[in-house]
């Protein structure tokens, strides 16, 4: 999973490359996508989560119940979503690593909160393992529904948002571990868009021996203790996260606020304050950019993908190269910010996700060099079959789209 | 300033605040710091939290320690968050009847079932008056507003019942007229390891008062407010309804405050005895 030692290996370019590697030795389980997300939480350091039961996400809060207290934390389950979200933002602002997770129907009700959090730079992780919709759709199928909710993931504008996507269980554990310490350099919400299979399957799960194994790897807790509290116009990261409850005097608000922290109602003050949010993270883009391809050098058609919908994507990408189609496969882990950047060669994609309506094809027909040569491939509720992305792999391939199969949909309008 | 405790508690930056000409705001919060000051307490040892509305703007960041402003209505879900993190602090919770009474009320009775260490201190003005006064769930009833042209049709509801049906360990309830039982009411509450709730009601000269009774005239709102507490009118006759005040629930340190629970939980997992026994 490293080194593209020949054409069809993938290359993957996260932190857990490494950490892959290093950690092999450690105790190896069959284990599910919410117990690696929630062993990776603890291993990060996390300390409180409030959530509320839904499928497919309970199970996360399940383990969360029983772990926190072994480890000297805490597990509130909260009355709803946003009382959920809003008591991990007070806990973070104590001084606790915090946590939430959720699915569709209740992930719509923490916006709220994420706001809150986001504007006032208060690390935190939110996780949405989504299933399909709309509205309470079937529980337990997965969807790829919220990919522009999470990054629109409050109202009024003015912010940039994470979001990461993991495909496989033992993925799900370096990458909440990832997530964690994002949240910290960033100040800021960082949201692990899962789904249904991610979470609910079984798969081969290597943990470290012991957390103290990830000490260099893990960023700690830190403590701001004076003034700027809110560095207003600066895009620096690594700014420790405020504290309250220590004396420091620090002021936290739903308002626009001065580098103190009072309410303001100045432009220059809310300029000042949108510019800190967007630019923290649109200035270092570099530090987040997270994916793993095949093929891009050479491929003459790309398929892209996230989450569950990249491993049967992968699969016939694979086959595809093995029956001589030069096809290429490109899995963004990185939702947001959109890496741009991917997308510069001007062939042909096809974009598999889980939803009709057709979401992550859109910031690839707005990334890629022609809109035209990008492809949909939208299947809803159930996994796109090998043999179906390997038909529209080799039509697109030919010149002549994606052909039409049942329950698959190739517009976009 | 002339008044001291002012200076050794609030933030001058801070005071005056933004609150209209006659509000009860600064008043109630002056009570909240002779209740604190009485306790010996210091800036450090409290946390004040705030909602949206009047009573969040106009108090926000006024407390010379920590302040947090949460989202309109999630004060005690922030609270929450807080108090599990930094148990040892002081958390005062200042909100008006829309955060406790409308948007947040579930958070209100979550908190007061969990019996979680806060005290909320609803000052409450009958109404949605920084929007411009529309009713609120404590409007009385009939009353108009600029939402109940025709007078309020909605019954109201009093949210000392709520959370004390909810377990709040500590409920009061007075007006704007009634320093002296709300500045001890407000200690005892403070004292209370567990959910307290004082509820004030005050006058609002621009909306409440403009609106619902015709003026803006500030004695003439803290006289409605006075007859209103009384029973009894200028005239010496019965008005139409009369608050109950006073201290409606007192059960102070009687069961275990929230966070104290769950360390004591941690503690019996710690010591491997984590699953309570079920008969």
């Amino acid at each position: 999973m490293i080194a593209p030692s020949r054409p069809d290996a993938a290359r993957l370019v996260a932190p857990w490359a490494d950490w892959n590697i290093r950690f092999r030795d450690g105790r190896r389980v069959l284990e599910t996508g919410t117990f690696a997300l929630t062993e990776g939480a603890i291993a990060a350091g996390c300390r409180f989560f409030a959530g509320y039961p839904i499928t497919p996400a309970t199970e996360i809060a399940e383990h969360m119940s029983k772990r926190l207290p072994q480890v000297g934390g805490y597990y509130v389950q909260a009355e709803d979503e946003l009382a959920g979200v809003h008591m991990c933002a007070g806990a973070s602002l104590a001084g606790l690593k915090a946590m939430s997770a959720s699915s569709g129907p209740g992930y719509t009700l923490m916006h709220d909160a994420y706001g809150w959090a986001v504007a006032n730079e208060v690390p935190l992780v939110i996780v949405d393992a989504m299933r399909v919709g709309p509205v309470s759709g079937i529980t337990g199928a997965p969807g790829q529904g919220e990919f522009y909710i999470a990054r629109y993931c409050s109202h009024g504008g003015n912010i940039e948002s994470l979001v990461l996507s993991p495909d496989s269980v033992q993925e799900t554990y370096w990458l909440t571990i990832d997530a964690l310490n994002l949240a910290e350099r960033f100040r800021t919400v960082v949201t692990i868009l899962t789904d249904q299979v991610i979470s609910d399957m079984q798969e081969d799960l290597f943990l470290p021996r012991s957390a103290d194994d990830l000490a260099d790897i893990v960023v700690p807790r830190r403590h701001n203790r004076e003034m700027p509290f809110y560095p207003q116009g600066s895009d620096a990261i690594d700014v420790p996260p405020n504290v309250v409850g220590q004396g420091t005097g620090v002021c936290v608000s739903a308002y626009t606020h001065t580098p103190e922290g009072y309410d303001i109602e100045e432009m220059e003050a809310h300029w000042d304050q949108s510019i800190r949010l967007i630019n923290k993270i649109r200035r270092h883009r570099d530090e987040l950019l997270r994916y793993e391809s095949v093929g891009l050098e050479d491929a003459d058609v790309v398929v892209v993908a996230y989450g569950a919908a990249a491993r049967t994507a992968k699969t016939a990408v694979l086959r595809a190269r093995s029956l001589g189609v030069r096809a290429g496969f490109l899995r963004l882990i990185t939702l947001w910010p959109f890496p741009d950047e991917l997308f510069g060669r001007d062939v042909p994609y096809v974009v598999c996700e889980l939803n009709y309506d057709g979401q992550l094809v859109r910031e690839v027909q707005r990334a890629a060099p022609a809109r035209d040569r990008v492809h949909f491939m939208g299947k809803s509720a159930e996994l796109h079959t090998v043999d179906e992305v390997l038909r529209a792999v080799d039509g697109v391939a030919r010149g002549q789209g994606v052909p039409p199969m049942p329950y698959i949909w190739t517009e976009v309008r | 300033m002339a008044n001291r405790l002012v200076e050794k508690y609030l933030r001058p930056s801070q005071i005056p605040t933004k609150a209209c000409h006659g509000c009860g705001i600064g008043m109630i919060e002056n009570w909240i710091l002779q209740a604190i000051d009485e306790l010996g307490w210091s800036r450090d040892d409290v946390v004040f939290i705030t909602g949206i509305g009047c009573v969040g703007r106009q108090t926000y960041a006024t407390w010379g320690g920590d302040n947090v402003g949460a989202t309109h209505g999630r004060a005690l879900a922030v609270a929450t968050g807080l108090k599990v993190a930094q148990p040892d602090k002081k958390y005062v919770v200042v909100v008006g009847d829309g955060d406790a009474a409308a948007i947040g009320t579930s958070h209100l009775i979550h908190a007061a079932r969990r019996n979680l260490g806060v005290t909320v201190i609803c000052e409450d003005n009958m109404g949605y008056e920084s929007t411009g006064g529309q009713f609120s769930p404590t409007t009385p009833a009939g009353y108009v507003m600029n939402s109940s042209p025709y007078g309020m049709v909605e019954p109201n509801f009093d949210p000392c019942d709520i959370v004390k049906a909810a377990g709040a360990t500590f409920v009061a309830e007075y007006t704007a007229v009634q320093w002296m039982q709300t500045r001890k009411a407000i200690k005892k509450a403070l004292q209370n390891d567990g959910f307290s709730f004082v509820h004030v009601r005050f006058q609002c000269n621009e909306n409440f008062g403009a609106y619902a009774l015709g003026t803006r005239d500030t004695v003439a709102n803290i006289q409605w407010i006075e007859d209103h507490t009384r029973g009894i009118d200028g005239d010496g006759n019965p008005t139409e309804f009369k608050w109950e005040t006073g201290v409606k629930h007192d059960a102070s340190n009687s069961r275990p405050e929230f966070s104290r629970l769950l360390r004591d939980l941690n503690t019996r997992v710690a010591a491997g005895h984590g699953r309570r026994a079920h008969g």
